[in-house]
């Protein structure tokens, strides 16, 4: 009785050994999971053009140029998923050195401003317009990667490609190109004018006065 | 037996533990933010004669208020779309053989193959190039020109110009432009068929670009600037499409 004992000692041990190293397991599979919820940058963006799409599409408000409801609607699900710091870091280049924490901070409030104030009205067009994403081109893995799409609806497709980067919020935009022409480098070079002409605080002054304030 | 319940039980007590201090090792940590690459200097585009092209520029800014703007605007209330659509795709059949010529040029048969397979489709099923039937058989159009063509032959771009009426452009696209006007059949045509077609199109493609024209104007701090860097990037970006193998 004392052998079968032991035995079943042993037998019990392995089991409860075996259910250690399977919640183990089960924790990992969970805590990857939770990982992997945060959606691939090209399913990030499928899934926000389709949403956007069926909003646009209907709700008339969403198509209408300057309305009150497409800068609540951007704001809440388009800005979010971009990183305005990074774009203004590109966009100023060597001279966002220049600039103190505080000014840095201004410039890219102000940027953003202007950015999400002039291209919100662009959600219109997706009233007849479709998004297809056609591939991603990966340039750091899990990091840096770049979500080539089209817009399709006229006799023209329109290639824009969405590059991303992966930081502690997700994945965020950071440069929007339209067939092959970069809207955060189109920036440059009056950024740097700018900044050549009248120092950062005239880059701040400037974009203060276009945004109206 | 005894021996085995304590032994549960720790295992009991410690696994949900175990297994909820464990995500923080397995979750694999938000990447840190890639720094930004040490911005290179950006070289200055080359804009020798900007004091001048900023007064043209005003100009043409001028000639625009005040007879473009309102002859797109008579244009586009007068004709349906699909005439307009008809016109733009008429001359774009006409320069398909430009670009077809071009891409010989630039010694690339496959694409001018395109071009070529474009002008023969739209010309005859697309009734005198009005269809786009090219398009929707899956040949797309591709730009090309003379400007390219030199570019792929190793002449510089040069500097930065603002044509009259015409808006920007460099030396070099100025150079390929010239050919163009000089080997294009309407330039030899009676004054009057002459100048109309080529007011046409000149209609048509303001008409075109009136709809980018508000954006740029809202969203630019010095438009001057910004358009010659839009223009600069896309000339560029047509040289390297041809230059390398796709």
């Amino acid at each position: 009785m004392k052998e079968i004992g032991n035995r079943m000692v042993r037998l019990v041990e392995q089991a409860v050994r075996l259910v250690a190293v399977l919640s183990l397991l089960l924790g990992a599979m969970i805590s990857s999971n939770a990982y992997a919820d945060a959606p691939a940058p090209d399913e990030l963006v499928r899934k926000l053009a389709a949403e956007m799409t069926t909003a646009v599409r209907s709700d008339p408000e969403l198509q209408n140029p300057g309305s009150l409801k497409i800068s609540d609607f951007v704001q809440k699900n388009i800005v979010p998923r971009f990183d305005f710091e990074r774009i203004t870091q590109i966009a100023m280049g060597r001279n966002w050195v220049k600039a103190n924490p505080a000014e840095q901070k201004q410039i890219v409030t102000e940027f953003g401003k202007l950015l999400t104030r002039t291209y919100s009205n662009a959600i219109a067009t997706l009233k007849d317009l479709d998004v297809e994403v056609k591939s991603t081109r990966v340039l750091t893995p899990n990091a840096d990667v770049t979500v080539k799409t089209q817009m399709v609806g006229r006799p023209q497709p329109v290639a824009i490609d969405y590059s991303l980067i992966n930081g502690p919020a997700g994945w965020k935009v950071y440069d929007v190109t339209v067939e092959g022409i970069s809207l955060v480098a189109a920036y440059r070079d009056e950024f740097a004018g700018l900044v050549s002409q009248s120092g950062v605080s005239g880059l701040i002054d400037a974009l203060k006065k276009k945004n109206g304030d | 037996m005894k021996r085995i319940v304590p032994f549960i039980l720790t295992i009991a007590l410690l696994a949900p533990s175990l297994a909820a201090a464990s995500p923080s090792k397995k979750v694999k940590p938000a990447p840190a933010p890639i720094p930004l690459e040490e911005p290179a200097e950006i070289a200055p585009p080359n804009d020798l004669f900007e004091p001048i092209n900023r007064v043209t520029f005003a100009v043409n800014d001028g000639i625009d208020a005040i007879l473009v703007n309102p002859l797109v605007a008579i244009w586009n209330g007068l004709m349906p779309s699909f005439v307009r659509t008809g016109v733009g795709n008429f001359f774009n059949n006409l320069d398909d053989v430009y670009v077809g010529v071009n891409h010989l040029l630039q010694g690339n048969g496959s694409r001018a193959g395109v071009d070529f397979e474009r002008v023969a489709v739209n010309s005859t099923v697309g009734i005198g190039g009005l269809i786009d039937v090219g398009a929707k058989m899956g040949l797309q159009k591709v730009d090309g020109d003379f400007g390219q063509t030199l570019g792929v032959w190793g002449i510089p771009t040069g500097p930065y110009v603002i044509l009259p009426l015409i808006g920007p452009s460099t030396l070099r696209e100025t150079a390929g432009r010239s050919v163009r006007v000089m080997t294009d059949p309407r330039t030899y045509l009676d004054t009057v068929p002459s100048y109309s077609l080529m007011g046409l199109e000149y209609l048509q493609t303001r008409a075109d670009a009136k709809a980018n024209e508000g954006l740029i104007a809202a969203s630019s701090l010095d438009r001057y600037v910004f358009i010659r860097n839009l223009y600069l990037q896309k000339r560029s970006l047509m040289l390297k499409s041809v230059q390398t193998p796709q």
